[in-house]
């Protein structure tokens, strides 16, 4: 790959998995943007805004020199952290769907727990690019980081927004990963991970209940199962091709917000297995493609950064499509490039500018 | 799938020649976390498939189910047709008005029209207009509808109301067979008789117009589905239409002359067990049910009554007797004097003074009950009693109708001399008249006992295939064959020679018996009060045909058998002539006249000619008219038979 040449193959998987998106939440919202705000087209113009903007940030950010965030990292930071705390406080943040996560503009809103997402993610590379060498030792190492996620993800969950403060938790221990962490650190986690679920459904036996319910939808269909119910009505007539763009039912106040979390299931209906076939290949050459500039990339600091971008935009794909298909119980985490959502396009597409950066200063 | 696994090799093989050493360990677990995402992206894929595949069918169900509401459509009950395919029970469609709520958006107006337009108060019809409910139906004033009504709503064109066809049970008889076919409630639902015993076959289920909606409960803009409603299976029975008309007609104007208590009648084909009609007075209409008492509708008196049979019983004692070969009718005599004593008791004979000495033969003839008691006694009592279980007595006959008696026969410990003497001619038994058509064909048809049945098959309304099908169900052997041809040859010769003879039929080979009871009210006999009776078959030699009518309490007539019940009987045994097409028969016998009888005269054609017309051409006849109008729509007995003169021919009219 020549100097200075753009990443064509992820520029291009991007744009079309976006303008898919696009495509889709119109399908998906219309139903509901009608009944709602009288207007069919809200969600998708708000969404199409966000779109063109996140398009010209993405091409801007792919010329800035990814090095400028090694040294502003710790700012932006700060702001971030600045903003969380402001966003919990009533009268500054306002509520959407029970959580406070939104600085309201306008009729668009703005989470910062999104900008928390990809500034925790510079700030981590950074840690790790600075104590390389005491990165083996938990105490020293390992702790302060660890120290640094939980105050976010406490903030974050004072919202409260369990799947975002999730989707940091994974990709900075993602990130640790890469970055040398023994081994038996996550073994241990994992260990302490499965007693904590253990004694919860002790103390609380309705937890059992909720797991169960998750396995078999039907056992509460209009409670805990209800979402998932109706995904997966929206997922099994869709066969082969699916209804056709535009015919899902599921969308006609079946599945609420299906222009959310809920999206992918709309795609099965009106594009079958093909539709899920496209996507997920897009995801994966987006991730591959990622993971290779992170490989190729001769720089710590742009190899962790990388690698922490699309490993976060791969965890939180894979969360929010396990969450859809009935594989894991629901945790509302919406599906990146693809669900509505103005913040979280702008910073992925933020994000990619960042990678495509990466990509360009390669030898 | 392929695709993915192509570019999961492509991975798991992807080298990393040219890496500096320092990054190795990094890139292996970039390796390792891409392994991992491919592996979940691949677990998620093959998820999705085993939804949209494996559990494809049961989703769709169920996600079907969510989507579609229904507008039901009643399903057509099976029809019922007699043996020929006349239709005895039929469907005619009607319309009824359903609600769907949600769809209806101005809930006051479409409230005041509809209450308006179908008498209900608003208050009411608003309640119905804002059920929380998919489907509302309003029960009963929105149900089965005039086609004006139908029509106002119609013309409205409100959202969210709508109008259904609904099928109605409809009986083009109406009185004919009603105890037997029954009747069926507001929702076509069999509440008695056939209906109800075969309730689960003639009714259909349900079809559907199934539309798709949101789930706030609004149409949606996708094609309608319309399911086809299954109808019923359709029934044929045993029933003979032609004879059953008869047998309802005769019954009717048996009523409207004597004005009896009741009357009932069986016809059967003695040689199947298949009932070829069954009629019982009073009767009602079946649409109509709910204005008659309980009593006048569940009693189908043909197979509930139980009552002492009188004289038709001494069949059973002569085809004992004739088995056992105990009595040769033409050569062993019997001298009656009036009356015999057993034990004490005198018996007498329904003559006053007696018969005389007569033939076995004559005895039958002449339904001499000193003559019975006799064969009874020389029968004695474990034999004779055998003979009516083995007949079918003191049990029901298993006939496959609803609300059938056992009747009682004396048990064998308590049966006395006296016991044995009366049971010999008829009387201290109490048997149904399904019992004793069900015996006597035993008696004719050459000693078989079959099970009387009436539903002849069940078909599959479109491909008209075979649900079920009853065939001939024979029971036992009860006599020899030619005992049975020698009973035959007695009771032919009841109707030549003896107490039969108002049944006889030119040129035909009639068999019968009469039977006269006193009908017995706490424990005594009441005073003038007689179950007349007729059991009657033909051709005597090759019985096609039996029919057994009862009169209870005829009034304003003698009431014996032979005046009663017998001209009858005949005249629904002339009918089933036709009916069955039999051909007559060149050897037979002639009626034996006595002193003074008028020899017989053939009746010219009257149907079609107007009244005048045909009183002049029937001049010397006496004639009675039944029914209003001006012109003769059929005769009785047809044209061609030969009757006394001073017999009565019926004349049907109606209007042109």
């Amino acid at each position: 790959m020549k100097k200075n040449s753009v990443n064509v193959v992820l520029l291009i998987s991007v744009l079309l998995i976006s303008i898919f998106g696009i495509i889709m939440i119109y399908s998906a919202s219309y139903v509901w943007a009608e009944y709602k705000f009288n207007n069919p087209f809200k969600f998708v113009i708000n969404q199409g805004v966000f779109f063109i903007i996140g398009v010209v940030f993405m091409m801007i950010i792919s010329h800035i020199d990814y090095k400028v965030y090694y040294e502003k990292s710790n700012l932006f930071f700060i702001i971030c952290l600045i903003l969380l705390i402001l966003v919990i406080i009533p009268g500054i943040g306002s509520v959407r769907n029970g959580s406070r996560s939104w600085f309201g503009i306008g009729s668009f809103g703005i989470q910062p727990s999104e900008f928390t997402k990809l500034s925790l993610i510079i700030f981590t590379s950074k840690y790790l690019v600075n104590n390389e060498r005491i990165i083996g030792n938990f105490f020293k190492g390992v702790l302060p980081i660890l120290g640094i996620l939980f105050l976010v993800f406490g903030l974050i969950m004072l919202q409260p927004d369990f799947g975002t403060g999730m989707i940091i938790v994974m990709s900075i221990i993602g990130l640790l990963f890469i970055g040398g962490v023994d081994f038996k650190f996550f073994l241990k986690l994992g260990i302490v991970g499965l007693f904590g679920i253990v004694g919860l459904i002790v103390v609380a036996p309705y937890r059992l209940k909720r797991i169960i319910s998750f396995i078999n939808p039907w056992s509460d269909p209009l409670g805990a199962g209800f979402q998932i119910i109706q995904s997966l009505y929206a997922i099994g007539p869709g066969g082969l091709f699916g209804y056709g763009f535009l015919n899902s039912r599921q969308k006609h106040f079946y599945l609420p917000e299906p222009q959310t979390d809920f999206i992918f299931s709309i795609i099965s209906e009106e594009f079958g297995f093909m539709g899920i076939l496209i996507v997920s290949i897009l995801f994966l050459t987006i991730i591959y493609t990622g993971f290779k500039i992170s490989r190729s990339s001769n720089n710590l600091f742009g190899k962790y950064l990388a690698f922490g971008i699309t490993f976060q935009i791969a965890f939180q794909a894979i969360l929010n499509l396990m969450v859809v298909v009935g594989l894991i119980p629901v945790t509302g985490v919406t599906l990146p490039f693809l669900s509505y959502g103005g913040s979280s396009l702008l910073i992925t597409l933020c994000s990619i500018g960042i990678l495509l950066n990466i990509s360009r200063s390669q030898k | 799938m392929k695709d993915q696994f192509s570019l999961f090799f492509i991975i798991i093989s992807y080298n990393f020649v040219g890496d500096i050493v320092f990054f190795k360990g990094i890139h292996t677990r970039i390796k390792i976390i891409l392994l991992v995402v491919v592996f979940l992206f691949l677990l998620i894929i093959g998820k999705v498939f085993y939804i949209q595949v494996i559990s494809y069918k049961k989703l769709n169900g169920y996600a079907s189910s969510l989507w579609s509401r229904n507008l039901p459509i009643e399903a057509n009950r099976g029809i019922i047709y007699d043996v020929n395919g006349v239709v005895l029970a039929d469907n005619i469609t009607t319309t009824s008005l359903v609600l769907i709520p949600n769809q209806i958006k101005d809930k006051e107006s479409t409230a005041r029209s509809l209450a308006s337009i179908l008498g209900v108060t608003y208050e009411d019809m608003y309640k119905h207009v804002s059920k929380r409910t998919s489907i509302e139906r309003v029960h009963p004033e929105g149900r089965r509808l005039s086609y004006e009504i139908a029509d106002k709503i119609n013309d409205l064109k409100l959202p969210g109301v709508y109008l259904i066809k609904e099928a109605k049970r409809y009986y083009p008889n109406d009185t004919m067979l009603a105890h037997t076919i029954g009747f069926v409630g507001i929702d076509n639902q069999g509440l008695a008789g056939l209906e109800l015993i075969y309730d689960k076959y003639l009714t259909g289920s349900y079809g559907a117009i199934k539309y798709f909606s949101d789930a706030k409960g609004n149409r949606l803009e996708l094609s309608e589905i319309y399911e086809q409603p299954q109808n019923g299976v359709n029934m044929t029975l045993t029933i003979n239409y032609d004879i059953q008309a008869s047998m309802e007609r005769e019954l009717d104007n048996v009523v409207s002359k004597y004005n009896p208590d009741g009357a009932w009648g069986i016809a059967m084909n003695p040689n199947t067990g298949e009932i070829l009609a069954i009629a019982s007075r009073p009767s009602f209409s079946p649409s109509n049910y709910s204005n008659y008492s309980t009593e006048e509708i569940n009693r189908n008196l043909p197979i509930w009554m139980t009552y002492e049979p009188g004289s038709t019983f001494k069949i059973v004692t002569l085809s004992a007797s004739v088995n056992e070969g105990i009595v040769d009718l033409n050569n062993d005599h019997f001298y009656d004097g009036g009356a015999v004593t057993v034990e004490g008791a005198t018996l007498h004979c329904w003559k006053h003074g007696g018969h005389g000495d007569q033939t076995y033969l004559q005895v039958v003839e002449n339904s001499c009950n000193p003559g019975f008691v006799n064969l009874g006694l020389k029968l004695g009592k474990e034999k004779l009693f055998d003979y009516i279980n083995k007949f079918g007595f003191g049990s029901k006959t298993g006939v496959d109708l609803n609300g059938e008696s056992n009747g009682i026969i004396f048990n064998l410990d308590r049966v006395g001399p006296v016991e044995l003497a009366t049971t010999a001619f008829g009387q201290g038994v109490s048997v149904t008249p399904i019992q004793q058509i069900t015996a006597v064909s035993a008696a004719i048809n050459g000693g078989i006992l079959y099970k009387p049945y009436i539903v002849k098959s069940l078909n599959e309304p479109e491909t008209n295939s075979v649900v079920l099908e009853n065939k001939p169900s024979v029971v036992h052997q009860v006599i020899t064959r030619e005992s049975s041809d020698i009973v035959k040859y007695a009771l032919e010769s009841v109707v030549q020679n003896g107490t039969g003879r108002n049944a006889f039929i030119d040129g035909y080979r009639v068999g019968g018996k009469t039977g006269t009871a006193q009908k017995v009210k706490d424990g005594h006999y009441m005073v003038g009060n007689y179950i007349t009776s007729f059991i009657g078959f033909l051709p005597a030699d090759d019985p096609q045909v039996i029919v057994y009518v009862a009169v209870d309490n005829a009034k304003g007539v003698s009431q014996y058998g032979g005046t009663v019940a017998a001209p009858i009987a005949r005249n629904i045994l002339v009918d089933s002539i036709s009916a069955l097409d039999i051909k007559k028969r060149d050897n037979a016998g002639e009626k034996n006249y006595k002193t003074g009888e008028k020899h017989y005269k053939e009746i010219p054609n009257v149907v079609g000619m107007n009244v005048n017309d045909a009183k002049n051409l029937l001049k010397g006849f006496s004639i009675e008219f039944s029914g209003s109008g001006s012109t003769i729509s059929y005769q009785s007995p047809k044209a061609g038979e030969k009757i006394l003169e001073e017999d009565v021919i019926r004349l049907y009219l109606e209007d042109e």
